[in-house]
């Protein structure tokens, strides 16, 4: 048993080498990064550049004013308890990187598949477990370092738009836990894209396609898990998932890809 | 002991049944040519091998231990169809995240070492995408030679190469059993090449093994003989039936062989005697080919 343990953790040890040199040497990465620190600056300075116009029905003539941000902290979270209203604000935020990020795990994984590395890496490893433990790893700090960059850009964003840094009804330490909240909140959804990687293998279109449909089931919890005033049970919530998740998705994974044929 | 030992070995795709009761033996050290029709099953026996396929029956042991154990399952050197390289990555990489796979302690080091025995030291910055067909199997090669694997299993890695690719390929092989102690299981329809490197053959028809034998037993079962042409055959094949048991006629390429003679003077001279004028003669050797065409063909005809 011991033996056993020793093996899986070296085989581990030597599959999340491989996948962190392959996560930081490969572009898509840095695209992703990038692209997340620029998209809060797009959202932040456009909808500020639009804020107060009217927009008038060609039919009935009802006037629209356009609302956007005035609180930087807005892209980031809304306070519990307030309304879940379908507007820019709503819809452009942190919480939208979480699709983002499926887009990177599905590439990432499949790749294995595509390119046939997947022969190298399942020659040398029987049980398979390495594996997806791996790569919910390595996902984990990808899209950890997304929404991080994505935070930044928003300050970024917000300090260029000119947009107020107060906060209202949430503590400097709220946001840190709501941020905090979230990035534990990745290794929920990394699990399901992951889960669904394997399933898809080669097919990227399929990988992508369950992610989102299985990831969009998660979504809306979102918002209520991780209010801009988190406190640390929303932290230990997110943690105790996202821990649970990885754990029973890397054992689906694991069972799939055993029971399965590789190629 | 031997380095695989698969008995009643099963595969089925579906209703299809891919591999059917397959038993094979490969000793230790030996490069063994796996030989077979397209679709016999050469490539799923050799995925079932590498894990990457799932048996449907049977038992599969390396090294006297189950195919599934962690242990000699990190011995194993694969390139099964097409190299597994990112396109993306350059040759030095795809070789060094291999090395990182296999837990190698001195990465740089090893893969500079098979870089220069696959004798691609000038190419390792190239994107694998941007090298040739001949250099992308070479490097498949490389990358299954990363760690001193105990087993490597190639299938058609000599496909699509020139001849001077075929040459290093065989040179790679010969060298690694030699200077490694690793057994080889080679698969490829360029028998020509193989006969030269191989020294243990299994022929595989239909998912079944149906001939397995050592390069010396091939060397029985492929005499020599005395080829002739004449201006006369007709009468050169009566005449020489009469004196020598075992005449036969290769109607194909118009040749007489007779394989119990002494000498080739003694039938030019028997032949001249009767008024029948040798026009070509030479002596010449049945291939691993040829045997193995008229293997499949016996094989089809009992059936």
């Amino acid at each position: 048993m011991n033996t056993k343990f020793k093996s899986t953790f070296k085989q581990t040890k030597s599959m999340l080498k491989v996948d962190f040199r392959r996560m930081f040497t490969m572009p898509l990465f840095y695209i992703m990064l990038g692209a997340s620190f620029v998209i809060p600056i797009l959202i932040l300075v456009m909808t500020s550049m639009m804020d107060g116009s009217v927009t008038v029905d060609p039919q009935t003539g009802a006037e629209t004013v356009i609302e956007g941000f005035k609180n930087v902290w807005q892209i980031i979270g809304s306070t519990s308890g307030s309304s879940m209203e379908i507007s820019i604000i709503s819809m452009c935020n942190i919480n939208m990187m979480f699709f983002l990020i499926a887009v990177l795990v599905c590439i990432f994984v499949a790749d294995d598949f595509r390119s046939g590395y997947s022969k190298n890496l399942f020659t040398v490893r029987p049980t398979k477990t390495d594996y997806a433990i791996s790569k919910i790893v390595v996902g984990f700090v990808g899209g950890a370092s997304m929404l991080l960059a994505f935070f930044v850009g928003a300050m970024l964003g917000g300090a260029i738009a000119g947009l107020s840094f107060s906060l209202k009804g949430a503590s400097a330490i709220n946001v840190v836990m709501c941020i905090i909240s979230k990035i534990f909140l990745v290794g929920i959804f990394v699990s399901i894209y992951v889960l669904a990687s394997v399933v898809a293998k080669q097919k990227l279109w399929l990988s992508l396609l369950l992610a989102f449909g299985i990831g969009m089931l998660f979504f809306t919890m979102i918002p209520l898990i991780t209010p801009l005033d988190c406190s640390i049970i929303n932290v230990i919530l997110c943690l105790v998932g996202s821990v649970l998740f990885s754990v029973g998705f890397t054992y689906l994974s694991k069972l799939i890809l055993n029971k399965q044929d590789i190629l | 002991m031997n380095a695989i030992e698969i008995r009643n070995l099963t595969k089925n795709f579906g209703t299809k049944q891919a591999v059917a009761g397959l038993d094979m033996t490969v000793p230790v050290g030996a490069i063994y040519g796996f030989i077979g029709e397209n679709g016999s099953g050469k490539s799923t026996t050799q995925k079932i091998i590498c894990g990457l396929l799932k048996p449907s029956g049977g038992t599969i042991k390396l090294y006297g231990k189950d195919y599934t154990d962690v242990d000699i399952r990190s011995n194993i050197g694969v390139l099964i169809e097409s190299p597994g390289c990112y396109p993306n990555y350059s040759v030095w990489n795809n070789l060094m995240l291999q090395a990182t796979n296999l837990n190698i302690p001195n990465k740089e080091e090893e893969v500079r070492k098979v870089l220069k025995m696959v004798r691609m030291e000038g190419s390792a910055s190239n994107k694998f995408k941007n090298c040739s067909l001949g250099m992308k199997q070479r490097i498949g090669v490389a990358m299954a030679l990363i760690g001193k694997p105990k087993l490597l299993v190639l299938d058609e890695p000599i496909n699509g190469l020139d001849a001077d690719g075929m040459r290093i390929m065989r040179e790679v092989l010969v060298d690694i059993t030699q200077n490694y102690q690793c057994t080889v299981l080679v698969s490829s329809h360029i028998l020509g090449e193989l006969e030269k490197i191989a020294t243990h053959y299994g022929i595989i028809r239909g998912g079944k093994m149906i001939k397995e034998m050592t390069a010396d037993e091939l060397e029985i079962n492929c005499p020599t003989y005395v080829a002739i042409q004449t201006k006369d055959m007709t009468k050169a094949k009566e005449l020489l039936k009469s004196k020598f048991s075992r005449v036969t006629e290769d109607e194909e390429n118009n040749y007489i062989r007779i394989y119990d003679a002494e000498n080739p003077e003694q039938i030019v001279m028997y032949l001249y005697q009767n008024n029948v004028i040798v026009t070509e003669i030479r002596t010449d050797k049945i291939g691993l080919e040829e045997y193995y065409i008229n293997l499949m063909k016996q094989n089809k005809e009992g059936k």
